[in-house]
């Protein structure tokens, strides 16, 4: 059990650690490639984003590259 | 709706909501406080501020639970949904500081990393009554912070409102997890009659109110055509519409929502695109359908949001015969512009 709860926080660390640094470029560049209406917003909407970029960075990660490969 | 994000779209409505969210946040706690140290004076700040956030949460946990169905039974509630994004949020900051207070008093004491220590300190897994509770609480946190994370409108639209709502309909599994959470640690701890039926109570009226108004719900879903006419659907008299409001009817499975305005009528999907808001439960406003969720509007002749805004909804043809209305069940592409039946 122990073994399986090292495992288990092991990934939730590495997930955690790749989402922050997901969040800091979804702050600076992703959230404009996923949507362009957040060019007409403000920053702070793009600052209160950071922990949803942090929590679900595999599925915009996907939905970032699944749009730039239907707009080529 | 609109043409970008804003940070928090506040209007007076919001303003005055969230002034009485945090009075009752302020009352809450300095009530409980109070009490604590009155009856339980040996009580350390930790312990009180452990307490009081996590009982904090609870309670908004069970007022957010409670106002979707409150106000799918009776539309006084309605204007409770507009605020419950910011209820949510207060309900999870309130959980984290139940959280991180927790994790700093029984588990940062020692060695061993803090997260380890939440998930090992009882390695009862296999028993039923001695589980380890804290465990269920973290994962009803982790839960919570992705809804709070998401509850911004770019979510809404970004991630697709079907999968938005999924993830919010895992408010329904955070709940389980903190009814165990309680359960177990009442039981393990101390053994509390007095938090566990209250919590029970809680349940009770939660499930009840959730299964009332599935039971009405399902009602509007089970209605059939009384009438049909060369494929056109009989649904209701003139006079059943009240002015600017909209009765709301199935066909083809679908719900439609039939507005009366200005001595005329018109047809529209009762589907907000928002968030799936019931527009026939909302007001026509300034000529405009207004969801009654969220504020979004719609023009009843032909389903588009007034410019510069883009949303559209499919509408529906009508036709009235004497006092009769009847709607052609199918659906026209969403924007389509039909002219209104005068009255």
């Amino acid at each position: 059990m122990e073994l399986l709860i090292q495992l288990f926080l092991g990934f939730l660390g590495i997930y955690t650690v790749i989402g922050v640094l997901f969040a800091l470029y979804f702050f600076f560049k992703g959230a404009f490639a996923l949507d362009p209406l957040i060019e007409e917003s403000k920053w702070t909407v793009r600052l209160l984003l950071i922990p949803g970029a942090i929590g679900l960075w595999p599925l915009l990660l996907f939905k970032i590259i699944n749009k730039s490969r239907t707009s080529l | 709706m609109g043409l970008d994000y804003q940070t928090v779209l506040w209007n007076s409505h919001k303003k005055k909501y969230d002034l009485w969210i945090a009075i009752g946040v302020f009352l809450y706690l300095l009530t409980f406080i109070g009490i604590t140290i009155l009856t339980n004076p040996e009580t350390t700040a930790e312990t009180l501020i452990i307490r009081a956030f996590g009982t904090l949460a609870i309670a908004l946990l069970h007022i957010v639970l409670l106002i979707g169905p409150l106000s799918r039974l009776n539309s006084r509630f309605l204007p409770l949904l507009y605020n419950r994004r910011h209820l949510g949020v207060s309900m999870f900051l309130a959980a984290l500081i139940h959280g991180a207070f927790s994790i700093i008093q029984f588990h940062t004491l020692g060695n061993t990393n803090a997260f380890y220590a939440l998930f090992t300190s009882n390695l009862e897994y296999d028993s039923l009554t001695n589980f380890p509770f804290q465990v269920l609480g973290f994962f009803a946190l982790i839960i919570l912070f992705l809804m709070a994370a998401t509850s911004h409108d770019f979510w809404l639209k970004n991630l697709s409102p079907k999968i938005w709502k999924g993830l919010h309909m895992m408010v329904y599994v955070a709940y389980a997890f903190v009814l165990l959470h309680v359960f177990l640690g009442a039981l393990q701890q101390q053994p509390s009659l007095w938090s566990i039926s209250i919590l029970s109570i809680g349940f009770i009226v939660i499930a009840s109110l959730h299964l009332k108004a599935a039971l009405q719900e399902s009602k509007i879903d089970k209605q059939t055509a009384i009438k049909v006419e060369d494929g056109w659907e009989f649904v209701c008299t003139v006079d059943e519409i009240p002015e600017d409001r909209a009765k709301i009817f199935i066909v083809q499975k679908e719900r439609i929502a039939i507005f009366k305005y200005e001595n005329k009528l018109s047809a529209i999907s009762n589907v907000c695109k928002h968030q799936g808001g019931p527009l026939g439960e909302g007001k026509v406003i300034d000529g405009c359908v207004t969801c009654p969720w969220h504020g979004y509007q719609y023009l009843p002749a032909n389903g588009q949001s007034p410019p510069p805004f883009t949303e559209k909804i499919a509408t529906y043809r009508l036709k009235k015969i004497a006092n009769e209305i009847y709607v052609h069940p199918e659906g026209l592409a969403e924007g389509t512009a039909i002219e209104p039946i005068a009255l």
